[in-house]
């Protein structure tokens, strides 16, 4: 069932990408993806000139489907991690989440936020890239990495906002063996490699749990209608 | 001896969990809830509205929304703390 439902967003994204004409490009989608410019190396360019139709879709996608999650600007592209030695390249998005402030959220610990955080909006969006085929199946990515930012709880009050992000990278047979069911969760959090950042603070590798939090798939905006073109 | 000294110990760390942490009713309760999102305010929604005709939200309310509570820039990784071109 839950297998079935992701496949039908999967086809709707594919749909969206092999659909061509729709939903103009306008600057809040266009400006999610990184530009070609900026990769630096050969090997970047040229993932990025072969899918920017995809990305580009995706960012459409997110915009119109998911209005309550906000993609960091220039950032769904094939990102080379900085611990990476070589020209290893993820498949990238970086959401922020306007969350209200919530006693009970700045009550838990940060890693503990951190890891509620990624299962939440983390393993979904890393859930909806993975059904760009022509992406997932090209031998030159590496695998996925999503960030996640959000603002930490009572920083508000002190007249300063600061955002608590995190950032997990997961190769990509690992991704699809717990998206299609063959991985734990528990299994996954091992394998993946959770950064964590208070404001700007590095606080290097953090310890991650991971379970399931179905509200990326079940939340919806209340007589929310999705911009003319986009089919969700 | 040893004991003695490991059950103020153990009491100062329970002490210090349970003052850190919220309750599991109260995670549960974060973890059930749908409704964190602070660009989920009505009051934009509404404006466009008219009494009469199915209510209906555009993507351009949501941002027009999140404008309203947008709290000033806040203090982010920057993205060449996470990747390197």
């Amino acid at each position: 069932m839950r297998g079935a439902r992701w496949a039908a967003v999967g086809l709707l994204v594919l749909a969206a990408g092999a659909g061509g004409g729709g939903v103009a490009l306008a600057g809040p989608i266009e400006d999610k993806v990184i530009p070609l410019e900026r990769y630096t190396t050969p090997k970047g360019r040229a993932l990025a000139a072969a899918h920017q139709p995809r990305l580009l879709k995706f960012s459409e996608y997110v915009y119109g489907c998911l209005p309550w999650v906000d993609v960091q600007k220039q950032s769904i592209g094939f990102q080379r991690p900085k611990f990476a030695a070589g020209d290893d390249r993820y498949f990238s998005t970086w959401v922020i989440i306007d969350q209200k402030e919530d006693p009970q959220f700045g009550a838990v610990p940060q890693p503990r936020r951190m890891s509620a955080m990624f299962s939440r909006f983390g393993i979904d969006l890393m859930r909806r890239m993975a059904t760009i085929h022509d992406v997932v199946v090209d031998s030159n990515v590496e695998g996925f990495s999503v960030v996640v930012s959000w603002l930490k709880p009572g920083t508000l009050k002190s007249g300063q906002p600061v955002n608590e992000s995190v950032a997990v990278f997961v190769e990509k047979a690992a991704a699809l063996d717990y998206l299609e069911g063959r991985l734990p969760a528990a299994e996954l959090a091992r394998r993946v490699r959770p950064l964590g950042f208070d404001g700007q603070k590095d606080l290097g590798v953090i310890p991650l749990e991971i379970w399931d939090d179905p509200l990326m798939a079940t939340y919806k905006v209340p007589n929310y209608e999705p911009p003319p073109g986009i089919t969700c | 001896m040893r004991i003695r000294m490991l059950v103020p110990a153990l009491v100062l760390a329970v002490g210090a969990a349970a003052g850190g942490c919220a309750t599991s009713e109260e995670w549960a309760e974060w973890r059930a809830h749908s409704s964190h999102f602070a660009s989920g305010q009505h009051a934009t929604f509404s404006m466009r509205n008219r009494e009469g005709t199915a209510p209906r939200v555009a993507r351009a309310d949501i941002d027009a929304a999140r404008s309203e509570n947008w709290w000033g820039k806040a203090i982010t990784v920057s993205p060449d703390q996470i990747f390197q071109n």
